[in-house]
């Protein structure tokens, strides 16, 4: 008597959401079934991949990732080399210099580097913010402007600024707008709401409901996660059907056990191992739990995490 | 759908008689509800409702238990799919692969690698706890027989990868009182191998050439009388593996199929053929979804950081916040002459506020209160984190007499704890710190 | 003259040009001539959104007037004028484009003439965010030119977009006035037709913004009247053209304000004679809401200040209610009555007082707006202890008519005076009760006499008012409840129902709470449902309250029952008071709350009791609920109601005595009903203890049917 499984696909879907444009473009969500259950139901697009590179450039990176972009010396060279890694489906550039406790730099230097790193690749791009609610929705809003046809990412819209950035990004430049929310499915739910009252488009809204590295309070991501993709695929909650991007670098790389050097932590062994290993293994778990897009550093971790896709699509 | 408790407790002597060890039957079919004692702890209990209870109170999925002594884990016992649901029971363990095949030099070296990593985080000993002991007939069966030994020298759990039962049986006869288990029944040698097993009392891991087989195979050894199962989800690919990790559980807990409802082995040593952070994606997905034992080819910090943190993180009851210990936290070499923070011990603001302050690399000392786990409002609001209980803290932990610094940063969030904590704390300066953590850089350099 | 024949007249003579400009145009270049304004690409926006038909050459143009035309039918109804003042501005931009015909630069500094699209899209996103919060057309010559750059400062000062056509273009000039796109006053042209731009701006926002497809004219103008927050001051003398351009404005949702004895048409047509006075009546009539960025006081206001404590040598002044009549009031008022930022001190101020003086203070906000009611008052007033206590070096503490104010000296001495409270708590209430605060003013009293007259007079009977409300609240005196999920994120399925008589399980979410969040935030954690649809009315089960609690919780919980605690029950999340439990010996329930330690009769103790029943599970025969709901009469109503609680600790039963009696002699005729309930003082663990003491006191348990 052969195992027989009770079907677990859904009426709902999540929608699909493209970005980027031309042969490149990639197809976000689109599954009616939960991540990876492809015995349930045919998944159309597989979970995509994504680089990072910042404005920082070659400084503001870990030695075992300057090592492989070695040659670059400006973003742009880095952002061409980026590009040229196995497995990499879109390029993310992460605006962090405009931090005003930080570098504090200047929307109009940020803007240019956007736009010369749009000139010098063609696959869909992804730009993060800096973090602060107040500079984003200036620095956002410029980038929305500047990518105007590019169909790209803007990540992201909180709810202290969506009001600015999905303006600017949804309805005067016609991007796709990120909402991000801190690991609660309910504001992802009242964001999503928010900015579709606004007038966005909701088959252009992807969702960042909240990230965390491995280990860091990342059992409210999980539960997030479980929850919004249960929500709407088994509800068919349509304020939830945004595809999920979980930007999986600038939690990963920060954290101990991906910086503590090996005078530091003799018994730890390579650093570069831990680095990669600490995103591989947060972005398997985000994958597993429900998003449709990561975004990595290190290129061994893209490649590792491609493959992984691809075993299981 | 588990019973509930008034059910239950309508069948119950209602004597109230204490001998099971709650003071009533109300509280003791609350318990039996829950899961956190059994029915026959009650003498009186009639038969007839026992059986009703217990066919209706048996969980979807079976709990295994392996190893003995402090080594000794459940495996399974699973009741729900998500982890908001209920809390995960059972922690997926981990194994490394030896093989017989191996020469001695790469055997000891490891054995030595698998203990080499062994350390505490927040409260739990992390370590691989399992050792996959695999037989490779073309290297004898003596060679085999040595390596159990070897392996059985370290404080472990085995786990016996063998599909011939003679080997196995003589494995047995040596490590069988640690409970090991037994991984290599199949469709042509399950009788042999049952009888292995049961005769040694330990688990047995059951494999297939794909689902269908695998359920066969399980349904088989069931009607021989074999409850005390694993299934192997199997070495043919990634893809299929994750099948039959998910479809059997779900199908042992949404649709009652006991023959589906044991716990799994995943057995990435073989899935990831050498792609070693391929092996530590696997290692995250199967953590997630739904693998039991899962067994590697090896485990170093790099893996084990990540994947004991994750797997912290899954099982912990999604109601009960994180806890950390109480105490001093000196940060950035802080000594004690450092400016003092303070705030809760719920784990997630602990490690935002600590990652933080590590950021700033500014010393200081970071006081964790006891504050019940609680986030810093939802402590506030209960009482638990106030001016009397951070002042009553202080005094139990002698603070003062361990740190000289007179200058404590509070959460902003509590400002309002500024002027009572001054009047309870003498001596020392209140400072407000801002509401939230992605702020303290700033905070802390310009401090 | 009626004001259709007005605009009827306006709307013929500009034809008439419009006409003539097109047929001397083709007669100069042809119908094939090119005509189109430079960078967009909704040429001509207008008259594309309004028709979805774009033009491209005088052909086009042509044709496009014979479409026109048809807009201009002649019948005195509000609709026809509407019409012709729409047909008056399609009229003014094909003027517009011929000006730009053959590359033309028509417009020369300062004046704009067409704005480009991109223009619209940088403007476009802090109007649609709120940061322009509207955009203002003036028209014409004010009076003077002092006059007229006031008004326009005005506006600039409160960050609203200014443009500008006609003589008030001069007049800014001739006073040097600054204007340009960088400082959001836009001087569009002299001729009235400029205007055309403006109207531009806000139809391609409509269709950038808004999505609305070209040809949509119902969706067009819906989306300018409800989001394009402009409106139109023109200036005497008015002609007839501006007439039937201004009916064009109004068609499209924006007033118009004129300080010309005119025609008046209530909220579309507006005469206000006074001209320093036409920025507040064009804010109320297009409901416009200013953002507060800042609070003018002259010290610091942070939260880091909320729990300073000012020592008595520290002291300035003191104002004591427990010795003399002080009250802080939220007063709900029309609003004709209420002037914005309106700030009174009535009394003697802080520099009059002696140092280290004890006084009478009483600070009324009065507050009106269209859905303001006046069950907000309590929420706004239960935030002033925080507001207050944010300034710094003051601290306040209680509420109602028994709060006590101290203010240091080195606060007085940065210049704190009475009227900096006055601007905290209208910036406070004015900033996050914007949903439904329109306006704000606050009187602040230390009159010592008028203080004892107003908190007996005034506030004392609107505090009784509101507390009987309170009491007289019914589930079936009200059409709605209200879900409360604020916990999801700790208990993923719970979903809490909130009743006049069932408050929210943690006690802190009453029903007039649920709904005042409900109001101020409509996406928040509270959201109406309804009980038109009663299952069983016994239990308290309708079929819309399970709809949304199975909506709330994700599909995790089917059904709920408001009253039982056997069928259905409630869940709860973990944050509550108190939790009951069945005493089956006794056929009644004992309630534990979180502060008691010990054991129950049940044989449970609180903390064992909150692992079984917390976490969103429906665990029948066990519910956790608020301590102020026990002495409700809907508590466990099913079951038979209060007369079922048999043993709760004594603090509780100390706490909740008064209430209980008052609700069982109501319900049963008992008197002292609390004395027959056991407490830890007479029994902890054991049933037939805790039977033996019911016995005794006859306690109505005892003699009801069984409860399971």
């Amino acid at each position: 008597m052969p195992f027989t499984a009770k079907s677990g696909k859904f009426n709902a879907k999540i929608n699909t959401v493209e970005v980027g444009t031309g042969d490149k473009a990639i197809k976000l969500g689109g599954e009616n079934v939960f991540p990876f259950y492809t015995f349930d139901d045919a998944i159309e697009n597989a979970p995509k991949v994504g680089i990072e590179i910042t404005d920082g450039g070659m400084e503001a990176e870990p030695d075992c990732v300057q090592k492989l972009y070695e040659g670059c010396t400006t973003v742009v060279d880095m952002a061409k080399k980026a590009v040229t890694f196995d497995g990499v489906d879109f390029l993310s550039i992460r605006l962090e210099g405009g931090d005003p406790n930080g570098k504090n730099k200047s929307t109009e230097e940020l803007i240019q580097i956007v736009r010369d790193v749009a000139d010098a690749v063609n696959v869909p791009l992804v730009v993060c913010g800096c973090k602060n609610v107040e500079k984003d929705a200036e620095l956002l809003d410029k980038a929305a402007a500047a990518l105007e046809g590019k169909n790209a990412v803007i990540l992201a819209a909180k709810e202290e600024n969506y009001k600015t950035i999905g303006a600017s990004a949804g309805l005067a430049y016609k991007q796709v707008v990120g909402a991000e929310s801190a690991v609660d499915i309910n504001l992802a739910k009242q964001l999503n709401v928010l900015l579709t009252q606004l007038g966005v488009d909701s088959k252009t809204i992807v969702m960042n409901a909240g990230t965390a590295a491995v280990g860091y309070g990342f059992d409210y991501v999980i539960s997030t996660l479980d929850r919004v993709k249960a929500a709407a695929l088994s509800q068919g909650d349509t304020t939830l059907q945004m595809p999920i991007i979980t930007p999986v670098a600038s939690e990963t790389w920060t954290v101990k056990e991906s910086t503590a050097t090996e005078e530091d932590m003799p018994a730890w062994g390579n650093l570069e191992e831990r680095g990669i290993d600490m995103e591989v293994e947060t972005a398997a778990a985000v994958l597993a739990a429900g998003s449709d897009a990561v975004i990595l550093k290190h290129p061994e971790s893209v490649r590792a995490i491609k493959t992984m896709i691809s075993e299981l699509i | 759908m588990a019973l509930k408790g008034l059910d239950i407790f309508k069948l119950s002597p209602k004597k109230n008689c204490k001998e099971c060890g709650s003071p009533t039957c109300m509280a003791f079919s609350m318990k039996v509800a829950q899961g956190a004692v059994s029915i026959d702890k009650c003498p009186y209990f009639s038969e007839d409702a026992k059986a009703s209870l217990n066919e209706a109170t048996a969980p979807p999925m079976k709990t295994i238990k392996v190893g003995t002594g402090d080594n000794e884990y459940s495996l399974g016992g699973e009741t729900v799919l998500f982890r908001h649901e209920k809390t995960f029971v059972s922690r997926t363990r981990y194994a490394v692969t030896v093989c017989s095949c191996m020469d001695d030099a790469a055997i000891d070296a490891k054995l030595a690698e698998i203990q080499s990593v062994d350390y505490e985080r927040i409260g739990e000993r992390m370590f691989t706890e399992m050792i996959y002991v695999n037989y490779a007939e073309a290297a004898g069966k003596d060679k085999y027989l040595d390596l159990v030994k070897k392996a059985a020298a370290v404080d472990r759990v085995l786990i016996l990868g063998c599909e011939d039962p003679d080997v196995a049986a003589e494995a047995l006869a040596l490590v069988k009182d640690k409970k090991p288990v037994l991984n290599g029944a199949n469709a042509s040698n399950y009788e042999a191998m049952n009888k292995v097993a049961t005769e040694a009392g330990v688990t047995l891991g059951v494999q297939g050439a794909d689902i269908d087989e695998l359920y066969d195979t399980l349904a088989a050894l069931e009607k021989l009388g074999n409850k005390n199962l694993i299934f192997d989800c199997g070495v043919n690919s990634v893809k299929e593996a994750y099948k039959i990790a998910v479809e059997f559980r779900k199908a042992a807990i949404k649709d009652s199929n006991r023959t589906c409802g044991y716990p799994s082995i995943v057995r990435l040593d073989r899935l990831s053929q050498g792609d070693k952070h391929l092996q530590a994606a696997l290692l995250s997905l199967f953590t997630m979804k739904y693998g039991s034992i899962i067994v590697l080819d090896q485990m170093t910090y790099a893996e084990a950081n990540p994947v004991y943190g994750l797997r912290q993180n899954l099982f912990t009851d999604p109601q009960k916040p994180m806890k950390v210990e109480p105490g001093i936290y000196p940060l950035n070499g802080a000594d004690e002459n450092s400016v003092c923070l303070t705030t809760v011990d719920f784990a997630l603001t602990y490690f935002l506020v600590s990652g933080e302050l590590e950021r700033s690399g500014v010393p200081c000392n970071l006081i964790i209160n006891d504050a019940g786990g609680l986030s810093v409002l939802t402590s506030w609001a209960a009482g638990k984190f106030s001016a009397g209980t951070i002042a009553k803290f202080f005094a139990e932990q002698d603070i003062e007499g361990k740190v000289k610094s007179r200058k404590l940063v509070i959460p902003g969030k509590v400002a309002v704890l500024k002027g009572e904590l001054e009047a309870k704390l003498p001596g020392w300066e209140i400072i407000i710190a801002p509401r939230e953590a992605v702020q303290l850089v700033k905070f802390m350099k310009e401090l | 003259m009626t004001l259709f024949d007005v605009i009827f007249k306006g709307n013929d003579a500009v034809y008439g040009l419009t006409e003539q400009a097109i047929d001397n145009a083709i007669a100069q270049y042809g119908e094939d001539k090119p005509v189109a304004f430079p960078d967009t690409a909704y040429s001509l926006p207008c008259y594309y959104a309004v028709t979805g038909t774009k033009v491209g050459n005088l052909g086009d143009l042509k044709t496009a007037l014979g479409v026109v035309k048809t807009l201009m039918t002649r019948n005195p109804r509000m609709n026809d004028a509407f019409m012709s003042g729409v047909a008056t501005a399609l009229c003014a931009e094909f003027i517009e484009v011929l000006k730009y015909i053959d590359g033309a630069a028509p417009y020369s500094e300062p004046c704009y003439g067409h704005l480009a699209d991109a223009v619209i899209r940088e403007l476009g996103v802090p109007l649609v965010t709120g940061d322009i919060p509207g955009v203002a057309v003036i028209l014409g010559a004010a009076p003077t030119a002092e006059e007229g750059v006031a008004l326009v400062k005005s506006y600039q000062a409160q960050g609203i977009l200014v443009t500008l056509v006609g003589g008030i273009i001069d007049q800014c000039e001739e006073l040097g006035y600054k204007t340009g796109a960088n400082v959001r006053v836009i001087p569009l042209g002299k001729d009235v037709t400029a205007v055309i731009h403006v109207v531009s701006v806000a139809i391609r926002a409509a269709l950038i913004f808004g999505n609305i497809t070209p040809g949509d004219a119902a969706g067009l103008m819906k989306y300018t009247m409800e989001r394009v927050p402009a409106f139109v001051n023109a200036f005497a003398p008015l002609d007839e053209v501006i007439v039937a351009a201004g009916a064009g404005a109004i068609a499209l949702g924006f007033p118009v304000i004129t300080n010309e004895e005119t025609f008046r048409v209530p909220k579309s047509l507006i005469v206000q004679k006074d001209v320093s006075k036409f920025n507040a009546t064009s804010l109320e009539a297009r409901d416009i809401k200013l953002k507060i960025t800042d609070i003018d006081i002259p010290v610091a206001f942070a939260s880091a200040f909320e729990g300073e404590i000012i020592r008595r040598g520290d002291m300035q002044v003191e104002f004591d209610g427990s010795r003399v009549d002080c009250f802080e009031l939220v007063h709900n008022k029309e609003l004709s009555e209420v002037e914005d930022h309106k700030i009174e001190v009535i009394g003697p101020d802080l520099d009059e007082f002696e140092v280290g003086s004890k006084h009478s203070i009483g600070y009324i906000v009065e507050v009106a707006g269209k859905s303001m009611q006046a069950d907000f008052e309590p929420v706004f007033e239960r935030k002033f202890h925080s507001y207050l206590n944010c300034i710094e070096g003051l601290m306040h503490t209680g509420q109602r008519d028994m709060i006590r104010i101290r203010v240091s000296k080195d606060t007085f001495n940065a210049g704190f005076r009475l009227k900096h409270i006055g601007e905290v708590l209208y910036a406070k209430v004015k900033s996050e009760f914007a949903a439904v605060v329109d306006k704000c003013q606050v009187k602040v009293i230390t009159d010592p006499e008028m203080c004892t007259k107003l908190r007996h007079e005034l506030a004392i009977p609107m505090f009784d008012k509101r507390d009987e409300r309170l009491t007289t609240l019914t589930d079936e005196g009200v059409d709605v409840y209200y879900s409360c999920i604020m916990c999801q994120a700790f208990s993923p399925s719970h979903v809490c129902v909130v009743t006049p008589e069932r408050l929210g399980l943690c006690g802190a979410v009453s029903w007039l709470d649920a709904k005042a969040t409900n109001e101020l935030d409509p996406q928040g954690p509270c959201q109406v449902i309804t009980k038109e649809k009663v299952i069983d009315e016994r239990i308290g089960e309708y079929e819309d309250v399970n709809e949304a609690v199975r909506k709330f919780s994700q599909g995790a919980l089917e059904d709920v029952s408001l009253y039982s605690i056997i069928e259905k029950p409630m869940t709860s999340c973990g944050c509550f008071e108190c939790i009951c439990g069945i005493e089956p010996l006794s056929n009644g329930v004992c309630i534990a709350n979180r502060e008691y330690a010990g054991m129950t009769p049940i044989g449970m103790t609180f903390s064992e009791l909150a692992s079984m029943t917390g976490g969103g599970v429906q665990t029948p025969g066990f519910m956790g609920h608020g301590k102020h709901f026990i002495s409700s009469k809907k508590f466990m109503k099913a079951e038979g109601g209060i007369a079922r609680i048999v043993w709760m600790p004594k603090d509780l039963k100390d706490q909740v005595a008064d209430r209980l009696n008052e609700s069982a002699k109501e319900l049963y005729g008992i008197d002292n009903f609390v004395d027959m309930i056991a407490d830890e003082t007479v029994v902890t663990e054991d049933p037939e203890a805790l039977l033996a003491f019911l016995t005794e006191k006859g306690h109505p348990a005892l003699e009801m049917e069984p409860m399971m």
